[in-house]
């Protein structure tokens, strides 16, 4: 007696596409981690509504220059991060090592500009509430910064001494995506740090 | 029928081929490099077990010291302890891990897969999950346990009035525990939304597989808040920041808000998946479809949703605006429409077969006993007059214990009873099973029915001891007899699981006639789950399957190949083979462990923990080289130059 079956041997193996089930695995961290900015956010705000000082009178003006030349390397490892995405997408290893490299140099310059961004913040994270938000915020969002930076270097590495094959394509997508994240994620906290105090300082 | 079997291919080459590639690797660190799904689900039961055992005996500890006046059995700090990590322990390291272990053993089984997504990941949930419990219990057994109630309320767990370590002990329970279910969540959704047998569409998933995709999404959601809350108040106690110092500008209250937004989802959290349960066994033991099924998918989708909206209900005795405690009230009142729905649905299936009184039966009704009463003291705390008058009694600790005891314990009581046969191959004795649930029901009720009237005789929760004069005497008694009865229950459950567990009568694969695709395999399960991916033809798997209903082929043996198929239809997508066994994850879970617990004495621990990470990530991820090979001539046609 013949059994009816359903043959799939003709399906590919893995893709590097959002099918994937490691993209799928890289959407649900963004959304936990989409989840702790979002309250980070929000304890910003809740903070901000129960003091009548914000920022703090004695907090002084944010410098603006180093912030904003840090927000435009950030923005522009949209570039690189994009590229490398649509070049996994077309299987177009030389380009993909490049934009890997290119993200790694505008990564790692956004959060070792960063350190200074926070040394000439003009409080500590121990000054008061508002410090510790601050802190914490840009603390959380280099840790970000870092690992993705990491992943990148680790990826790239791993593409000099080693061929490349879908399922590195795919992780070459799933850190693209990764730091559209980041970049994003760094766009609300870059406001509140950065441009609130300007527009509404309370207090005054 | 002879025909049929002669004609029936042997699939003993297949089945021996497969039996290797999933085969365990022996000795210890074979245990420690084990990826599959199922082992990892019943440490997560077993574990939870032992700790709800623990959990026990703390309140076996606590109703000794209240079951009289005067009692100096505990001294106030240990009292304090104790009631700390009873509560710590029963909702962090038992009711949310053994759901999730639950899911995690049964979600792969009733999609028709063979493992979860990220294996190696699910492994490393669980090694964090246990390091956190061993951890609480370390801190607890030298002396230093927290001390200031599950929930750590700032200023008490703050840096004045709570010096030493035991705050960061319960905050970084919090932390490794968290991880583990964060980590659940992601392997379920992707499982349930990526992997299912074709032909299983969505309005064909199992309503336990349901329960557990809604209690997925919620741990995704809630769990980040108590994280960060309690590396907020971390960061308070060990670097001087001011999240909740009032005169620096933080604010105590919004410890709160946090820990709430987190806690009252993590109540469903924890009873969703009883609902799932509750499906479950309604269906097998009534043998009719379950009634209502978009209705009770709704309703599940419609309680996770409300869930994360009623947070403030527990805050009502803190001064919240009156405008604010209206909202919250209504919300809470209107968690009774689903839930009501889903009762009804299932009365209306119950109705329309024919019952079947057995154990696990007899524990769903245990449930609808209890939870109602349960529910019921749940609207009156929704109202804010009465949550005042009440806040903080023994009111409160009944109404806590109707609606999780109630809503999960007697579920999963049911589910154990249910799958015992599942994952034994052997019946448990319905004698023993049917007197665990009697002793279960009338200790329950001895034990914690009284403090209703113990709370509003005005008896506060979390004092080590009250005087003779106010009374309240007898009904402690009588509380502290009853929990003598649930410890009975507990251990006449086990002792029935211990002595059935190999003596058993043989039980066969499907002893209920139940619907869902665990039962169409051996009992109990193989390694690789299912011979041949199968394909699903109705709501209810097994029972709608046509008698040459076509299975898959063209998934390798060879290798821990699985199917991916669509999220919306589960048409076959593409073919994608998963990681077997490897010690990474165990050792990620070491440094890991490092590092959180080193943070709350140092804080460059935490960067210690992090470097120490990086070589076992890159040896986690890095893959081996006729791996690699076999890839590059798949996906290339490329043979690499020494071997050609």
């Amino acid at each position: 007696m013949a059994r009816r079956v359903l043959d799939v041997s003709a399906l590919e193996a893995d893709t590097a596409d959002s099918r994937a089930l490691l993209w799928w695995g890289n959407l649900g961290m963004m959304a936990i981690e989409g989840t702790i900015f979002a309250m980070l956010i929000a304890t910003y705000l809740y903070l901000r509504m129960v003091n009548l000082d914000w920022p703090p009178s004695t907090v002084r003006d944010p410098d603006i220059l180093w912030p904003a030349i840090n927000l435009g390397i950030l923005l522009l490892t949209f570039i690189p991060a994009l590229i490398l995405d649509r070049a996994a997408l077309h299987d177009n290893v030389p380009l993909c090592k490049l934009a890997l490299a290119a993200c790694i140099v505008t990564g790692a310059a956004f959060f070792t500009i960063q350190f200074t961004v926070l040394a000439n913040l003009g409080y500590k994270w121990s000054d008061h509430a508002y410090g510790s938000v601050v802190w914490t915020a840009i603390g959380y969002h280099m840790l970000h910064v870092i690992t993705a930076t990491g992943e990148t270097a680790l990826l790239f590495i791993y593409s000099l001494v080693r061929p490349i094959v879908k399922k590195q394509l795919l992780d070459f997508r799933c850190t693209a995506v990764y730091w559209y994240f980041v970049i994003l994620m760094w766009l609300p906290f870059y406001f509140i740090v950065f441009v609130e105090p300007y527009v509404t300082r309370k207090g005054y | 029928m002879t025909e049929l079997t002669v004609d029936q291919p042997d699939f003993s080459r297949e089945r021996a081929l497969l039996e290797k590639t999933w085969a365990k690797n022996p000795g210890i660190a074979g245990w420690l490099s084990e990826t599959g799904h199922k082992s990892i689900g019943l440490r997560y039961i077993v574990t939870a077990f032992c700790f709800f055992a623990l959990g026990g005996v703390e309140a076996a500890l606590m109703r000794w010291q209240l079951s009289r006046p005067d009692n100096h059995f505990l001294n106030p700090d240990l009292y304090n302890q104790i009631f700390t990590v009873h509560g710590s322990t029963m909702m962090f390291l038992f009711a949310v891990p053994v759901m999730l272990g639950m899911g995690i053993y049964f979600v792969p089984l009733m999609v028709g897969t063979r493992n979860v997504p990220f294996p190696k990941l699910n492994a490393y949930g669980y090694f964090v999950y246990v390091a956190g419990g061993l951890f609480l219990y370390a801190m607890f057994f030298i002396g230093a346990g927290p001390d200031a109630g599950w929930f750590s309320y700032v200023p008490l767990s703050g840096p004045t009035f709570d010096p030493g370590k035991r705050a960061d002990t319960w905050a970084q329970m919090i932390t490794f525990t968290e991880f583990s279910a964060l980590i659940v969540a992601v392997e379920i959704t992707v499982c349930a939304f990526k992997m299912r047998a074709p032909g299983m569409s969505l309005n064909r998933i199992p309503l336990f597989v349901w329960s557990m995709i809604m209690v997925s999404f919620m741990v995704m959601f809630a769990m980040p808040a108590v994280m960060l809350d309690s590396t907020y108040l971390i960061f308070d106690r060990a670097f001087s920041m001011h999240f909740f110092n009032r005169p620096e500008g933080g604010d105590p209250i919004f410890f709160q808000h946090m820990f709430w937004f987190f806690g009252h989802p993590e109540v469903y959290i924890i009873f969703i998946p009883g609902l799932g349960f509750t499906s479950s066994i309604i269906t097998a033991f009534t043998q009719r479809k379950i009634f209502g099924y978009v209705a009770m998918v709704s309703t599940l989708v419609i309680t996770a949703f409300l869930g994360f909206s009623v947070w403030a209900h527990h805050m009502f005795a803190t001064g919240i605006p009156q405008l604010g405690t209206s909202f919250f009230t209504a919300a809470s009142l209107m968690i009774v429409i689903p839930t009501g729905v889903q009762i009804f649905c299932w009365t209306a299936t119950m109705w329309s077969g024919r019952v079947r009184i057995k154990t696990p039966m007899m524990y769903v009704f245990g449930f609808f006993i209890t939870f109602i009463i349960g529910g019921l003291t749940g609207v009156m705390l929704g109202s804010v007059p009465i949550d005042w008058q009440v806040h903080d009694t023994f009111f409160v600790v009944a109404h806590l214990h109707y609606v999780l005891i109630g809503g999960a314990v007697f579920p999963l009581f049911g589910a154990f009873h249910f799958w015992f046969p599942k994952w034994t191959g052997r019946m448990y004795s319905e004698a023993l099973g049917q007197l665990s649930f009697w002793l279960l029901l009338v200790g329950f009720n001895v034990t914690f029915f009284p403090m209703h009237l113990l709370g509003l005789y005005g008896m506060p929760r979390r004092v080590y001891t009250y005087g003779a004069q106010t009374g309240w005497g007898p009904m402690n008694a009588l509380a502290s007899m009853g929990a003598a009865l649930i410890a009975l229950s507990i251990l006449t459950m086990l002792i029935n699981f211990a002595m059935y567990r190999r003596r058993g009568p043989l039980a066969g694969p499907n002893p209920w006639n139940a619907d869902t695709l665990e039962w169409s395999l051996p009992s109990p399960p193989p390694s690789y789950n299912f011979l041949h991916i199968p394909t699903v033809a109705g709501m209810n798997a097994v029972w709608d399957a046509a008698p040459d209903q076509p299975y898959v082929t063209g998934i390798r043996f060879d290798k821990r190949e699985i199917l991916v198929t669509k999220t919306l239809d589960a048409e076959p997508d593409h073919k994608h083979e998963i990681p077997g066994h490897s010690l990474a994850p165990f050792l990620l879970a070491v440094t890991s462990t490092v590092g959180l617990i080193g943070s709350i004495f140092y804080g460059w621990w935490f960067t210690a923990g992090m470097l120490l990470s990086v070589p076992i990530l890159v040896y986690w991820f890095w893959p081996k080289r006729e791996e690699v090979e076999e890839q590059l001539a798949r996906d290339r046609g490329i043979v690499m130059a020494e071997e050609a």
